[in-house]
């Protein structure tokens, strides 16, 4: 706690010795108005001594209230403030939500949306976009931190993907090429989603949906778009629905899709995972505050609110008292 | 220099002008100069002359009424006697200064006195001591005495006029007429013991003059001449205040009343300028009747 403005406390402390110089100097002043003999018969009445010592009482509270009054205001002149030290986050990380909108995985499609939105809710800050392929990738909204946006778009994709709304029309670029379920050029349309240079200023992550069920032949494999999002220097993080692997043995598209996630630096995961959501956010979050060692900061805030607070008792003190002593 | 004089004069000539002129003139005669047997001359008769005076022959062969004048028997030492501390500086009922109106009630006794040839004199003062010039005849004099009344103010000492009546006491050894102007003394023990003592050897005319009222709702501000302390206009104003000042108020005056009344002393009392004579009258009045 420290005062901004100190140099205002001791004018007002010389105000508050000015005004009760002036009080005590003014006492001792000769009166004003018609001099009265025999004053003392009335002073000297029980009646009248009660009455003076009921409006003495009053004064006393009055100064007080003014006392407060004058403190409080002078406090908040004086500005006293919190100054802390802060790193300010800054959330420059930018995800890309990559969903294979394929028919193999046509029945997860609308619980891999419901996870997005977990996740954009999770997020706050970030630049989300949202990109769906299947045969070719269509860019749902690019990355974005208006989150309004974000979670309507969301919202509305699932509602396609639940057959609840007639929103197929949100799928309708993804069939451009011939085959079906092409996750590596899928992978590679997000990866090239990311804006800017490349120069690890925003951290990138790529929050991969697919069950890795390749139905034709892609232009990128899933390894050669693993390796454009290496030099993006984009994490990928995967969710898979179904994952239909047997055995441990290489090969298998769960195991290249968690080879391709672990080997940028992500993780897999498969969608009915509890942890996924939580798991996902703080690591994403965790690699941003690595990536960023803002300088701190000193922060000053205005402690003006108990000050003010006391000065506005101390009016609201003061007008009911003069009220009460004008009567 | 006779301007205090001169005020005392123009308003008993207002006076004379509104009422009956020499009403007053006719009244200090009939209250206190004796008669003897050496007829001096006759004259008219003027309201406030005593029927008794009146030659009914003389009246009857002129055709209008006619008193007999006697020479007088002795010349009366009319004897003022006030108060000039600080408390005739502050303000009578009327808002007048009380010191003022002190001045005017003496000029008027002091005139009528000299004009019928009595001596005037003079015994002021205040807690701190008491003078005294002695009863002279002449304006000049006159003139002086109230000038030395007029003196009181705010840096005078503290009243006490009963070490004035002490002072009389102690100190005359001839009857005298004592005429007292004072404000609103409160009646006890010494004060009665002293005027008992005053009343037995001489006459008493007592003027009150009424103090300011301390609790009427409206005024201007006001402070003590004790202590100039500020007077709390709205404290003394309020209802429970008022009443126990009234009612104390009351107490005194009745208290006073009867004091005198016990004493045989006539009182009369004076609020503003504007009662000055009325209220002169009606005590020259009323000491006749007692008298009677």
């Amino acid at each position: 706690m420290e005062l901004i403005n100190w140099w205002l406390v001791p004018p007002a402390g010389l105000l508050l010795a000015a005004a009760l110089w002036w009080a005590v100097r003014r006492g001792g002043a000769k009166p004003q108005g018609t001099p009265a003999a025999h004053t003392a018969r009335l002073t000297a009445l029980p009646a009248y001594q009660r009455a003076v010592r009921r409006h003495r009482l009053l004064l006393v509270m009055l100064a007080a209230a003014g006392a407060v009054v004058l403190v409080g205001a002078a406090a908040a002149a004086a500005r006293p403030v919190q100054s802390t030290t802060d790193r300010p986050e800054q959330r420059n990380r930018d995800i890309m939500l990559c969903l294979d909108a394929s028919g193999s995985m046509s029945d997860a499609d609308a619980a891999v949306v419901g996870v997005f939105r977990e996740l954009a809710a999770e997020f706050d800050g970030e630049r989300i976009g949202l990109t769906v392929f299947d045969s070719s990738a269509a860019q749902l909204f690019p990355l974005t931190d208006d989150y309004e946006l974000v979670l309507d778009q969301l919202e509305q994709a699932q509602q396609a993907f639940d057959g609840t709304a007639e929103g197929t029309a949100i799928l309708s670029g993804t069939w451009l090429a011939p085959g079906s379920s092409l996750i590596g050029d899928g992978l590679a349309s997000c990866v090239q989603g990311f804006p800017g240079p490349d120069d690890g200023s925003r951290p990138r992550s790529v929050i991969l949906a697919t069950d890795n069920v390749l139905a034709g032949e892609p232009i990128f494999t899933l390894e050669e778009a693993a390796g454009l999002a290496a030099e993006k220097d984009a994490r990928i993080y995967a969710l898979n629905p179904g994952d239909f692997d047997y055995g441990q043995e290489a090969g298998q598209p769960g195991a290249q899709l968690r080879a391709a996630a672990e080997g940028s630096g992500g993780a897999y995961y498969s969608l009915d995972s509890s942890g996924a959501v939580p798991d996902i956010v703080r690591q994403v979050q965790e690699r941003e505050a690595a990536a960023i060692q803002g300088s701190p900061r000193r922060i000053v805030h205005d402690q003006a609110a108990w000050p003010l607070g006391i000065a506005l008792v101390g009016g609201v003190l003061l007008a009911g008292l003069a009220w009460r002593a004008e009567q | 220099m006779a301007a205090l004089l001169q005020r005392v004069k123009s308003k008993m000539f207002i006076f004379a002008h509104r009422k009956v002129r020499g009403l007053l003139d006719g009244e200090y005669g009939s209250v206190f100069k004796g008669s003897s047997l050496d007829f001096d001359d006759l004259r008219a008769y003027v309201p406030g002359d005593d029927v008794r005076a009146i030659d009914w022959k003389a009246t009857a062969r002129h055709g209008s009424p006619l008193i007999r004048r006697y020479v007088a028997v002795r010349k009366q030492n009319v004897l003022l006697v006030t108060d000039t501390g600080r408390n005739m500086a502050a303000a009578a009922r009327g808002g007048e200064t009380k010191k003022d109106l002190a001045v005017l009630c003496l000029g008027v006794i002091g005139l009528l006195a000299l004009k019928h040839g009595d001596t005037v004199g003079l015994v002021s003062g205040d807690s701190e001591g008491t003078r005294h010039l002695p009863p002279k005849s002449g304006e000049a004099h006159l003139e002086r005495l109230l000038r030395d009344v007029d003196t009181a103010s705010l840096a005078s000492p503290r009243s006490r006029l009963q070490d004035q009546l002490d002072y009389i006491a102690a100190t005359f050894g001839r009857r005298m007429l004592l005429f007292v102007v004072a404000d609103e003394v409160e009646a006890d023990a010494g004060l009665e013991k002293v005027l008992r003592r005053l009343r037995a050897q001489h006459e008493i005319l007592w003027l009150t003059i009424r103090d300011a009222d301390l609790v009427a709702a409206s005024g201007p501000a006001m402070f003590s001449v004790d202590d100039f302390s500020p007077l709390l206009r709205k404290l003394a104003g309020s209802a429970g205040v008022a009443d126990a000042y009234t009612a104390a108020a009351l107490d005194r005056d009745t208290g006073r009343h009867a004091m005198f009344r016990r004493l045989g002393i006539s009182e009369g009392e004076v609020a503003g300028s504007a009662d000055v004579m009325p209220a002169l009258f009606a005590l020259l009045e009323r000491h006749r009747r007692a008298g009677q």
